[in-house]
């Protein structure tokens, strides 16, 4: 699909969002009651006593919210867009110039920052970056820039891995 | 290279639109001034007399009566069970619980209607609902439940049975059990009206 | 007139139903515009593929534009919407952890799930590394708090700030945006690589 096509598309999904429940999109707020789930199924009374999971305990279950529903239809969806366009298969995609395994090490690393930053930024990029900026928060703004600066900025450094 | 061109142009005048439009302040609760002529002209907010000397004998506890002139003349003589909110104060935070909530009937009176129909204006716009005023005042009060009009002869059996309904009515609000009524009275703890806040959302 | 949910007092159940659909047309397209592989997402820092660039800058606008002139019709009240919350430092600071993370893993949260869900295995190791991060982030917290409340400056909007009006910034920004997109597709020309865009 073209890509401007695929934004307006995107900006349309993200415009209905905010008309019929007043939010924008997200995704890292799901990731996070995935792991206030886990933790307070595991290890109850942690989840209780740490400062910064108790904030998500609430009466229902932390996966009952809009976020993580939210998150289902994204996994469906793009599991439904890639089985129509051909594209599913299980596979680690790397540049043929680094191994398999290097590339699922990168992959973590790289999550684990995103994740941390994540709540630090109180965000990702959908929900303070693009939802940010459509809404002309300066959160978003600021988030946004500070994203893909710093991607900007490391990239010559980790170019082995992906040119 | 030719999508990029489309879309740059849209954009640009899509943008420009939207540079020109003004600043619209929407209100979602606030009434349009053509909908508040219309339940003006309905009427259906003002409380008659005779309903209200029902509600009250009736302690019917779903209903407040707020008296809207000021602290003297309330002093002078209130109805059984009003508070005062001066007109000036109406919108005072101290009184949100009484007048910004959903659980009872706000019953605006003052001597005539002039002050109790401007504060019912001034709540309707603001998007409080429940409000409601004394028709007529106290004067229509006093000229029908305290003092009522007696019927001539040959007045139909219908105006003397409503006159001795009002008759009985007066006994009650002034007879010599009176006082007690204003300790009886009952002020149920207000429910407050949900309030225009902002959505939670983003990743947090 | 919107936002339907807080207005209406829509249930939850259905508000979650929302959620869901909005999720299913969001995962969709993500798929569809292709970012469901991290060389894609990763072309847009070394100029052979700026997708990123195309997508995100012009969904912004349309959700920005598409806010602005539902507003001016009155059917949607902006003091109603979700606005994020500027706390400055925390914001910039997980701004750059972030963007490290999107240059070392090649994803971001919301393309990791939608590549999970094509079967990339990367995509769900980056997953679960979102996962730790997020599990070290609440047991470090403590340590981080200060950090993470300082310089509270509230829900401010940019046009606030710069004192024009909201249709102004827009404007503004899309002029930015069609000179980005303009520079973007000549860098796309010069640091073509055909090898990359053949098997993404």
């Amino acid at each position: 699909m073209d890509p401007y096509i695929a934004g307006v598309l995107l900006g349309l999904v993200l415009l209905a969002s905010f008309y019929l429940t007043g939010r924008g999109l997200g995704a890292s707020g799901a990731t996070r009651s995935i792991v206030v789930s886990g933790v307070s199924a595991i290890a109850p009374n942690h989840a209780e006593n740490s400062e910064y999971f108790k904030k998500y305990l609430h009466d229902e279950s932390p996966m009952k919210s809009w976020l993580v529903l939210e998150i289902a239809g994204v996994i469906i969806g793009g599991f439904l867009s890639g089985a129509w366009a051909g594209r599913l298969k299980l596979k680690v995609e790397h540049s043929p110039k680094i191994t398999s395994r290097r590339r699922i090490m990168l992959a973590s690393a790289g999550g684990l920052l995103f994740g941390f930053g994540s709540q630090l930024g109180r965000g990702c990029t959908s929900g303070a970056a693009l939802t940010g900026m459509a809404t002309l928060s300066l959160a978003g703004f600021v988030t946004m820039l500070a994203i893909f600066g710093t991607a900007f900025a490391l990239a010559y450094f980790f170019r082995k891995n992906w040119i | 290279m030719n999508t990029r061109i489309i879309i740059s142009i849209i954009m640009i005048s899509l943008g420009s639109i939207a540079a020109m439009l003004p600043k619209t302040k929407n209100s979602s609760i606030q009434l349009k001034a053509d909908e508040l002529l219309r339940e003006m002209k309905r009427q259906t907010y003002v409380i008659s007399a005779d309903e209200l000397a029902d509600l009250l004998i009736n302690q019917d506890p779903s209903i407040l009566l707020i008296d809207v002139r000021d602290s003297v003349d309330y002093a002078q003589y209130h109805l059984p069970g009003a508070i005062n909110i001066p007109l000036k104060e109406l919108l005072d935070p101290e009184w949100a619980p009484y007048v910004d909530q959903i659980s009872q009937k706000n019953i605006f009176y003052s001597n005539g209607t002039t002050l109790s129909s401007e504060a019912w204006i001034l709540t309707k716009q603001i998007g409080f609902r429940n409000n409601y005023i004394l028709g007529g005042g106290l004067n229509k009060w006093f000229s029908t439940i305290i003092k009522p009009e007696f019927p001539a002869t040959s007045a139909p059996s219908e105006t003397w049975a409503l006159y001795e309904t009002r008759k009985a009515a007066s006994q009650y609000f002034t007879g010599s059990k009176a006082a007690d009524k204003e300790e009886n009275a009952v002020i149920l703890p207000p429910i407050p009206r949900k309030k225009k806040t902002r959505v939670q959302g983003g990743c947090s | 007139m919107g936002p339907i949910v807080p207005l209406f007092n829509v249930s939850n159940e259905i508000n979650l139903l929302f959620a869901f659909i909005i999720g299913l047309g969001f995962g969709f397209v993500l798929e569809q515009a292709g970012f469901s592989s991290s060389r894609k997402l990763a072309g847009m820092f070394y100029g052979y593929d700026i997708t990123v660039l195309k997508v995100f800058f012009t969904a912004a606008i349309t959700g920005m534009l598409g806010l602005i002139f539902l507003n001016f019709m009155g059917l949607i009240d902006l003091d109603i919407i979700y606005i994020n919350e500027y706390y400055i430092t925390s914001s910039i600071i997980g701004g750059i952890i972030m963007g490290a993370g999107f240059i070392i893993g090649g994803f971001c949260p919301g393309t990791s799930f939608t590549a999970a869900a094509i079967g990339k295995i990367d995509a769900m190791w980056f997953v679960a590394g979102s996962i730790a991060g997020i599990f070290l982030f609440g047991e470090i917290y403590p340590l981080l708090e200060s950090i993470y409340m300082s310089n509270y400056e509230g829900a401010v909007k940019i046009s606030n700030i710069l004192g024009i009006r909201d249709g102004y910034f827009a404007l503004l920004l899309i002029i930015v945006a069609s000179i980005m997109f303009w520079i973007g597709e000549l860098a796309e020309k010069k640091f073509k690589r055909e090898d990359i865009s053949k098997e993404i």
